[in-house]
């Protein structure tokens, strides 16, 4: 395969690698290097003033915690005679107000708030649309593409109640510093991070053999007429285990050929027992704290729990991990899992996916295979053996953009477009399929056109971009962004749509809608 | 920017869109809460003038809206266009007449409340909807010379107290801009694309499969007639669509309830769509030019109901003409000279019907650069009188801000308005 002209390189980097750029005069004179140079850790996400903060993990963790305590009150003040109740809700009257706890500082006297959650959608509002500002603003779009791809290869989803502020801020301290290390590097601190052992129940998994299941079977034995204590159970979950192997590192496929089995994931399991989500102590109530929480000022959102942990090595993979108790075996097992041929190789096919092709050319990912192993796991040595693929360069847009994809893009386009995540950040993308940060699984969003192509879901594309462009046309002349933006990849029937639309605003829908926008 | 495109949407902006809603909110109670004018809308009285801008965004054939059955090259260089199958053209004084879809507004026309303006355009000749667009809205000589709106300036300079405009449609087109006393509003139900979009979509996905099958099949799911998409081979792009966009005539009906309120805005833009007729010109615009009547009358009843139409100029009018000869493809393309309409109660017209037009001819040497209608009449020159006296709007700022370098326009014969105004 040739590699095509360097303007056509150009607008290939910046629309299949990128997020789309409104001119190619920068990717120009070498798209390549252009791509490079953006390797590196993601930048930190835009703190938009005027907008509720950007929640840290530790901070989405206590207002969870709170939030579910306000709750528990309210249903105890319910259960109570009611004219107590009818004074608790006078008193909070008017709307619930609370603050994220800021970073670094204890818990302070107990605020008013309602059973509302208002300040969990705050959150999950500040996270999505400080995502979106970021990769319309970004000047290192391919950055920003790694993040979104990793984002959603390490799937947290807010489909889960409980990860408001959590899906952001995992975002922010799991993928976004490490997409440029060593995959080994970001496996840990996902895995670890309190969003993903909460999404993937990791915090309520304990061993069977654990100290606490044991206390917990001699209180049973010794007060067998206690309902609470004989209703309460202890033991494994194997969520998190199947999804890192299945999803994360080996891939499902690695189960069908037989590289990991039910026992590998058992085993896997309750390596991973004792790592567990730490919530804040209750303001003015030490006895509702988790025992073992930080002292004030430090509050760290995850540590490991031996009481909560299956003593004694693990065989995994065939191969036997010995069991300090102090956690630090599931470090030994996710290095084993990130040095593993099938990850690479699953892993690998997956990032091929995503930027160049839905059936990735098998040269390609051979290649990309090759770099992993000889650099153990060295991302940008991966992305490098990518970009440096002619594959990678196949003259003609191949990939549909997810919706997600098309509105950054878009609005990386038209410029000014701030009053889109003014109001409801995520609005328009969720109407064309896509919630952000709330894929309907741990497998994330789809990646192939298939998946997109839906007549209802190019209907709402077609009514997203026609109001968009019906807005930006005062101000953006699709004629002259046209072939600014999208250089040769321009095709000569858009060109002369665009040409011959009946008014400005249609000849941006159609530019927006055209097959090499829609596709990259 | 067709009508049904803008009609059905939320107001876009942050700005709009809660007054929008105050507005939907206030309608029911018969109520207008112009909130940006209502410091200054003391003044407002019940035979304050209206005024209606309605812009048909694509090029009308002014030749298939208002036809020249009395010239004598008109015939030969229409071709099948020349006639509507089975339907009389409405006579008109001089070699014109109407379209026949235009019945209802040629009944206006006889009732002498109505001028039919022709052989009429801007200074700008070239054929680019958008930059005619630009001269159109903006009142400039050339594109982009100005970057608000002749209508917008003119509340700006109105010495009518507390006028205030509104936009029928999600955001405030061009012309209205200049001023801050505008708002805009539109249902709130999001459109359905337009079918002109959606048939130059369709034609943009020949070549890309799966994109062409996922909206053809959308279209089929969402009523749209996919048999839009046959005869690819048409250029220039299709226009139209075999389904009006009725809602224009809903829009055009409440834009009159609006502006009757004895409060409300004195000033409205409508926008209509889908004039663009490279192909099959005949069928589309025979429907384009029946929703325009639809749209017309609907907005004259309103009027009507609400007392307000007797102070009322509507003035209907394109970017820019058609060439006069039909092209391959059933349609034609782009040209200079094209027909305008005037219209209200305060409107000076005859019984028997009126028509402003300096004809040029139509033979080929008649035409501009051998192809178009020769515009003879400025349409600033017909906007001059109209904004002086209706809107009451001092010489010196039509010459200096409203349109500026229009002052040494020749003056249109006759008076355009009731009474030397009709105020």
């Amino acid at each position: 395969m040739q590699y095509p002209d360097a303007a056509r390189r150009a607008a290939i980097a910046a629309h299949r690698f990128g997020l789309g750029e409104a001119t190619l005069a920068n990717v120009r004179p070498d798209p390549l290097a252009w791509l490079l140079a953006q390797v590196g850790p993601a930048e930190p996400q835009l703190d938009l003033p005027g907008k509720p903060a950007l929640p840290s993990s530790a901070e989405a963790v206590a207002l969870q915690a709170e939030v579910v305590r306000r709750r528990r009150m309210a249903r105890e003040v319910d259960a109570a005679a009611s004219a107590p109740a009818a004074a608790v809700s006078q008193g909070n009257a008017g709307p619930p107000q609370v603050s994220l706890i800021p970073s670094g500082g204890g818990p302070g006297p107990a605020r008013p708030l309602g059973p509302s959650d208002q300040p969990l959608r705050d959150a999950l509002q500040a996270d999505q649309r400080a995502r979106l500002a970021t990769a319309v603003r970004s000047p290192r779009p391919f950055a920003e593409r790694l993040a979104m791809f990793w984002s959603n290869h390490f799937t947290v989803s807010t489909g889960k109640a409980s990860m408001r502020g959590l899906a952001g801020s995992f975002e922010r301290e799991a993928i976004r510093p490490h997409i440029a290390g060593r995959f080994e590097t970001m496996l840990v601190a996902s895995t670890t991070h309190a969003a993903m052992l909460r999404y993937l129940d990791n915090e309520s998994s304990a061993g069977p053999r654990s100290r606490l299941a044991t206390r917990l079977a001699q209180r049973q034995a010794r007060q067998p007429e206690d309902a609470a204590l004989a209703s309460r159970r202890v033991g494994l979950n194997e969520n998190l285990a199947r999804e890192v192997l299945e999803l994360h590192t080996l891939g499902a496929v690695s189960a069908r050929q037989g590289v990991y089995t039910q026992a590998d994931v058992t085993a896997f399991a309750k390596v991973l027992t004792g790592w567990r989500v730490v919530t804040p102590p209750a303001p003015g109530n030490p006895a509702q704290a988790d025992s073992a929480a930080a002292p004030q000022g430090a509050f760290v959102p995850t540590r490991f729990d031996p009481a909560w942990h299956e003593p004694g090595a693990q065989t995994l993979l065939g191969q036997a991990f010995d069991d300090a108790d102090d956690g630090s075996s599931l470090l030994a097992v996710l290095q084993h899992l990130a040095q593993h041929p099938a990850t690479a190789r699953f892993v690998c096919g997956q990032l091929a996916r995503h930027f160049v092709a839905d059936d990735p050319p098998p040269a390609l990912v051979d290649r990309m295979v090759q770099a992993w192993q000889r650099s153990s796991g060295d991302l940008p040595t991966v992305y490098q053996a990518l970009l440096n693929s002619p594959e990678a360069w196949a003259p003609e847009p191949q990939k549909l953009k997810t919706p997600e994809e098309l509105a950054i893009s878009s609005l990386r386009l038209l410029g000014g477009a701030d009053a889109l995540w003014a109001r409801q950040p995520d609005a328009a993308i969720g109407q064309m399929g896509q919630r952000l940060q709330a894929a309907p699984s741990p497998a994330g969003w789809p990646d192939q056109a298939a998946d997109w192509l839906g007549p209802e879901a190019v209907w709402k594309r077609v009514k997203w971009a026609t109001r968009l462009a019906d807005r930006a046309a005062r101000t953006t002349d699709a004629r002259a962004l046209a072939p600014a933006s999208l250089g040769p990849w321009l095709t000569e029937p858009t060109r002369l749509q665009i040409q011959r639309a009946a008014d400005g605003p249609q000849a941006l829908a159609l530019l927006l809608l055209s097959p090499e926008f829609q596709r990259r | 920017m067709t009508t049904d495109r803008r009609s059905h949407r939320q107001a876009a902006s942050p700005i709009n869109a809660p007054r929008r809603r105050l507005l939907a909110a206030g309608l029911a109670a018969g109520a207008w809460p112009m909130l940006s004018l209502a410091a200054t809308t003391t003044a407002a009285r019940p035979d304050d003038p209206r005024f209606v801008f309605v812009i048909l965004r694509g090029g009308m054939d002014g030749l298939s809206a208002v036809p020249a059955p009395g010239d004598p090259a008109f015939a030969a260089a229409r071709g099948t266009l020349a006639e509507v199958p089975g339907s009389p053209a409405l006579p008109l004084p001089g070699p014109l007449a109407l379209h026949p879809a235009l019945a209802q507004l040629h009944g206006l026309v006889l009732a002498g409340e109505v001028v039919v303006v022709h052989a009429a355009g801007l200074p700008y000749r070239e054929r680019s909807h958008f930059d005619a667009q630009q001269v159109l809205e903006s009142g400039g000589s050339r594109p982009y010379e100005l970057t608000d709106g002749w209508l917008g300036r003119a509340l700006r300079s109105s010495g009518v107290p507390g006028i205030g405009g509104l936009a029928l449609g999600a955001s405030v087109p061009l012309v209205l801009r200049g001023s801050e006393g505008v708002d805009s509003w539109a249902p709130s139900t999001l459109a359905e694309p337009p079918p002109d979009l959606l048939n130059r979509l369709q034609q943009l996905y020949g070549d890309d499969a799966a994109l062409g099958q996922a909206l053809q099949r959308a279209r089929m799911l969402h009523g749209e007639p996919a048999a839009m998409t046959a005869g690819g081979g048409m250029a220039g792009g299709m226009t139209g669509g075999t389904t009006p966009p009725r809602a224009t005539v809903a829009l055009a009906q409440r834009a009159g309830e609006f502006l009757s309120q004895p409060s409300g805005p004195r000033v409205a833009v409508l926008d209509i769509g889908g004039w663009d007729t490279h192909a099959a010109q005949a069928r589309i615009l025979a429907s384009q030019l029946s929703l325009l009547d639809d749209t017309l009358a609907a907005l004259r009843q309103s009027l009507v109901a609400g007392g307000a139409w007797p102070h009322t100029v509507v003035v209907v009018a394109t970017e820019f003409g058609r060439q006069v000869t039909i092209n391959g493809t059933g349609g034609t393309d782009h040209g200079s000279g094209g027909a305008a309409f005037l219209l209200g109660g305060a409107v000076q017209g005859r019984p028997g019907g009126r028509v402003l037009a300096d004809w040029p001819g139509l033979a080929e040497t008649q035409r501009y650069e051998g192809r178009d209608l020769r515009i003879t009449t400025d349409l600033r020159s017909v906007l001059r009188p109209l904004l002086a006296e209706h809107l009451k709007i001092s010489t010196a700022a039509l010459d200096r801000q409203v349109l500026p370098g229009s002052g040494g326009l020749a003056r249109v014969q006759g008076e355009l308005l009731r009474g030397g105004g009709g105020v």
